[in-house]
C-alpha cells in the first residue's frame, strides 16, 4: 500500500544541538485521514511538521537520517514542486501574511500567482475558498488590519486555495479566542469532508478528539503512542507523560471509579451521550 | 455590471501625470537630479552663489500640483525643509573662508559659508523634493510591479515591497510594545533622557520579534510556492497613461538645454 506520507527510521538534529529533536521516527500517514499530534512543549511536534514538509533540513539545515516518502517518492525529489503536494499552516497568524499585498483577495491569490495559473481561474478559485473559509466580507480589506482569528482564516485560505493533497497545520488556534478557534475548526471539518489528508498539531485535546481519526503522541522527541483516536486518548497512562486527556474521558474515568461499568472510555461528547443512553436503557 | 476582484485591484488614475509609468517617473527624477547638480555648478553674483537652484526649486511644487498630490507632497516636504534649513543655517554660520559679509558679536557670515549653506540647502530641497514626488504619486504596489516588469529578480522586488510595507507594521508594533512596557512600569514620558532610556526596552523586543517573525515569513512564502521556477501570473498590471513619451521628451530637452548652458558658460569663461 502506498501511503500519502511515510517516515522510515528518521532522526533529525538541529545545527549546534547536542540531542536530536526527533528520534527513530517511523510513521505512515493514510490518505483522507485527519491525524492529531499531541505532546508536551518541546516534545518535537513542530519539528515533526517541519520534517514532513521538508523545511528541516532544507531550511533549518542540521542532520537528517532515514527516509521520508511522499506518495511513494522521496520528499527531496519533489524540489520546489512540494508546495503543490503539501500545504503548511503555521502557529502565528501574524507572520503568515506575505507582507506585500494590499487586500485579502490578493493575499489568498498570492500562491496561485506563484504557480502561474490563469487570472480567471485564480479569481474563481479564490472566491470559492473565501466562501469556504467564511472570509468573503474581508476580501477588500488590508491583511494588516485583520484580527488574529481573521488572519488565521486568511492564512488557511491562502494554503487551501493551492489544493494540496496533504495539509500540515501547526497549532492554528494557539493564539486565538474560543470563537475564532471554533471557526478554524469548522474549516478543518470541511477539509476533512473533502477527504484531505490532514496532520494537525493541537493542544486542545477535546477538539482533537472530536475531529481526528488517528492520534500521534510525542514525548521526548519520540512517538510513544499512535493509533485510532479513541484507543489513544482513552489511555490513562498518557497522563504520566504530561498529556492532557479530554474532559469527557476524565469524567468517564471518575464514573468508572464510582462503580459504573464502562468498557472503553469515551473521548467525545457524542460517545458519552451514547454511553449514558445505553446505561439508561440498561444495556 | 459589478467589477471582478481582479478589476477592483487595478489602479486607474485620472491624472495623466500621476498615472505615468513608474519607469518614466524614475527617468524624470534622474534627469531632474542631473540638472540640479549641473545648475549647482553655475555660480552667480560676486559671492559665487548657486542662485539658479532657487527658481529651479519652483518646479518641484509645480510637479506636485500638476500631479494632483500637492497637499500630500507638501506634508512630506515639511521634515525635509526643516532639515535643509537647519543645514543651511549651520553651514552659513560655521563654515569659514572668503570675505566676511556680516558680523554681530561673535556670529559672522562668511562668503564660503553662505555659498555652502545655500548650495546644500537647495540641493537637498530639489533632489529630495523630486523623490517625494515620485514616492507620493506612485504606490509601493506600482513600483514593485514595475521592478518585476524590468526583469528584476522577483526576490529583490519582494524585498523592496516588503521593506516598505514593514515600516508601517513596525511603527504600529512599536506603539504596542511601548504600551506594554509602560504597563510594566517603564517610564516613557518625560525629558529626553527618560525617553532615550525607554528606547532600549522598546527596540530590543521589536528587533528580536522582527527576526523571529521573518523566519516564519520565509517559510510561509516557501509554502506558497515563492521560489517556484517558471512563469508567474500577475493579477495586478500596470498601464501607461499615454503621456510618457511627451514628459520624457520635455525632461530630456530641459536637461540638454541646461547642460548646453553650462558648457557655454565654461567656454565663455
Amino acid at each position: 500500500m502506498d501511503y500519502e506520507l511515510e517516515c522510515k527510521d528518521v532522526t533529525y538534529t538541529y545545527p549546534l544541538a547536542q540531542k536530536p529533536a526527533i528520534k527513530e521516527l517511523n510513521l505512515k500517514i493514510e490518505k483522507g485521514k485527519l491525524y492529531g499530534v499531541i505532546g508536551e512543549n518541546g516534545s518535537g511536534k513542530t519539528t515533526l511538521c517541519s520534517i514532513l514538509r521538508g523545511f528541516a533540513p532544507s531550511f533549518y539545515k542540521g542532520d537528517l537520517t532515514g527516509e521520508i516518502l511522499v506518495q511513494g517518492k522521496a520528499l527531496a525529489s519533489y524540489k520546489d514542486q512540494i508546495s503543490r503536494k503539501i500545504g503548511y499552516v503555521f502557529q502565528n497568524p501574524f507572520t503568515q501574511i506575505s507582507g506585500i499585498k494590499n487586500t485579502v483577495f490578493e493575499e489568498v491569490a498570492y500562491g496561485l500567482e506563484n504557480f502561474g495559473i490563469d487570472v480567471e481561474e485564480i479569481e474563481k478559485k479564490v472566491i470559492n475558498i473565501m466562501q469556504l473559509t467564511d472570509i468573503m466580507e474581508l476580501a477588500e480589506k488590508s491583511p494588516f488590519e485583520l484580527s488574529g482569528g481573521q488572519m488565521q482564516r486568511v492564512a488557511l485560505a491562502s494554503v487551501i486555495v493551492l489544493e494540496p493533497e496533504i495539509l500540515i497545520i501547526d497549532e492554528p488556534t494557539s493564539q486565538l479566542d474560543p470563537q475564532s478557534t471554533e471557526s478554524v475548526f469548522k474549516i478543518i471539518k470541511k477539509l476533512k469532508e473533502e477527504k484531505k489528508t490532514i496532520i494537525l498539531v493541537e493542544h486542545k485535546v477535546d477538539l482533537l478528539a472530536e475531529y481526528s481519526d488517528e492520534m500521534i503522541v510525542l514525548h521526548d522527541s519520540k512517538i510513544i503512542k499512535q493509533g485510532e483516536s479513541r484507543e489513544v486518548l482513552s489511555d490513562l497512562s498518557l497522563r504520566e507523560y504530561g498529556i492532557r486527556l479530554p474532559e469527557v474521558t476524565l469524567l468517564s474515568e471518575k464514573l468508572r471509579e464510582a462503580g459504573l461499568d464502562i468498557d472503553q472510555l469515551p473521548i467525545t461528547k457524542n460517545q458519552i451521550l451514547d454511553l449514558i443512553e445505553k446505561k439508561r436503557k440498561g444495556e | 455590471m459589478e467589477k471582478t476582484f481582479t478589476e477592483k485591484i487595478q489602479i486607474c488614475k485620472k491624472n495623466k501625470i500621476a498615472g505615468l509609468y513608474p519607469t518614466t517617473k524614475f527617468q524624470v527624477v534622474i534627469l531632474f537630479s542631473i540638472s540640479t547638480i549641473v545648475l549647482n555648478s553655475i555660480k552667480l553674483t560676486d559671492f559665487k552663489l548657486a542662485l539658479l537652484l532657487i527658481p529651479w526649486f519652483l518646479l518641484v511644487p509645480f510637479m506636485f500640483a500638476i500631479t494632483g498630490e500637492f497637499k500630500k507632497c507638501m506634508k512630506a516636504m515639511k521634515a525635509i525643509s526643516f532639515i535643509a534649513i537647519f543645514i543651511m543655517v549651520v553651514q552659513t554660520f560655521i563654515v569659514s573662508g572668503g570675505k566676511t559679509l556680516w558680523v554681530w558679536h561673535f556670529i559672522a557670515i562668511r562668503e564660503k559659508g553662505l555659498q555652502t549653506g545655500l548650495s546644500l540647502c537647495f540641493l537637498i530641497l530639489n533632489i529630495a523634493g523630486i523623490f517625494v514626488w515620485l514616492f507620493q504619486s506612485t504606490s509601493t504596489k506600482e513600483i514593485t510591479r514595475c521592478l518585476e516588469d524590468t526583469k528584476m529578480s522577483f526576490k529583490v522586488a519582494y524585498i523592496f515591497a516588503s521593506t516598505l510595507e514593514m515600516i508601517k507594521v513596525f511603527s504600529s508594533k512599536s506603539k504596542i510594545i511601548l504600551d506594554a512596557q509602560r504597563a510594566r512600569g517603564v517610564e516613557t514620558e518625560g525629558n529626553l533622557f527618560i525617553r532615550a532610556k525607554a528606547f532600549i526596552p522598546t527596540l530590543v523586543p521589536l528587533i528580536l520579534g522582527g527576526i523571529i517573525g521573518s523566519e516564519e515569513r520565509v517559510l510561509t512564502l516557501e509554502a506558497r510556492g515563492f521560489s517556484m521556477k517558471g512563469n508567474k501570473t500577475h493579477l495586478f498590471n500596470l498601464k501607461k497613461s499615454g503621456y510618457e513619451r511627451i514628459i520624457l521628451t520635455i525632461s530630456i530637452i530641459i536637461t540638454i538645454l541646461i547642460l548646453a548652458g553650462r558648457i557655454y558658460l565654461w567656454i565663455m569663461n
